[in-house]
């Protein structure tokens, strides 16, 4: 299992053997195949994280279902903005990776 | 470390987010010149509603072309959320200045997916792009030519009738049978 990218809070790493993908969310850690990565990273796009900020997501929460609804989390503000910030990572060293490759 | 993301995918992933972007436009595209169609059937404009009628079949078709290349090559297109459609309009002239404005904005967006997929070199998509390129020179030329009749026909009384038949013409001229 190799570490592609480590947030604050969360760990993203993938496992050649099995070309899956695994984050570990501190208390868990989920198993993603590749379109299921690609609908999380999707899922934090559309997350408008202003929000969070000007009222109208008053408790700054947000709840994700991950791979096709096996897996609920729900993230604060601080969370969500990690998370994002893991998958910009991860999809950026996989570019490097693959440039390397 | 595998590259286990050229493995599942051979668009790049940014382009994959603008050809999800390009699905919406094509898709809100589509819902404008069905709006524009309803208009003109309201009006008694038959042949220029047939033309936006095909016109937004045509559009849905672009979408469906985009959705499929995604699908296919390990990615995951998304439904579009299509809103806030307009129905008003004061004349024909302004409805086909609007498919003309339409059309550019369309060509401008797949113009610059073509620049980034250079960027990245994401040459397949690039490729895929080019049939797009060809298509939107056709399509504005079509609301060129329909925008132009209005500068040679008094669209008072009869004369928007007989304009409305010219219509047909330009519509048959860009669809040979
Ligand atoms: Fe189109």
């Amino acid at each position: 299992m190799d570490t592609i990218y480590t947030s604050k809070y969360f760990v993203a790493s993938q496992c050649d053997n099995s070309r899956r993908f695994y984050i570990d969310f501190g208390h868990k850690t989920v198993k993603f195949s590749f379109c299921q990565l690609l609908a999380l990273r999707h899922k934090l796009k559309s997350i408008d994280i202003e929000q969070h900020v000007n009222g109208e997501n008053i408790h700054g929460l947000e709840v994700l279902s991950l791979c096709n609804r096996e897996h609920l989390f729900v993230f604060n503000t601080l969370e969500i903005l990690d998370l994002q910030e893991l998958i910009h990572g991860t999809f950026a060293m996989m570019e490097i990776n693959s440039v390397l490759a | 470390m595998k590259d286990l993301v050229r493995q599942n995918l051979l668009i790049h992933v940014d382009i994959l987010d603008l050809l999800n972007k390009q699905i919406k436009q094509e898709a809100e595209s589509s819902a404008a010149y069905l709006a524009m169609a309803s208009w003109c059937d309201h009006n008694g404009l038959v042949y220029s509603a047939e033309f936006f009628y095909e016109q937004s079949a045509e559009e849905r078709e672009h979408m469906m072309k985009i959705f499929h290349f995604i699908n296919d090559n390990g990615g995951t297109a998304y439904s579009p959320e299509v809103a806030n459609i307009n129905h008003d309009f004061a004349s024909l002239e302004e409805i086909f200045e609007t498919a003309l404005d339409q059309e550019i904005a369309i060509t401008k967006s797949i113009h610059n997916i073509v620049y980034e997929c250079r960027n990245k070199r994401d040459l397949t998509t690039e490729n895929f792009l080019q049939w797009f390129i060809t298509e939107q020179m056709e399509e504005e030329q079509t609301m060129r030519r329909a925008l132009e009749l209005f500068d040679l026909i008094n669209t008072e009384n009869v004369g928007l009738r007989f304009l409305d038949e010219k219509i047909k013409e330009i519509r048959d001229e860009a669809n040979p049978a």
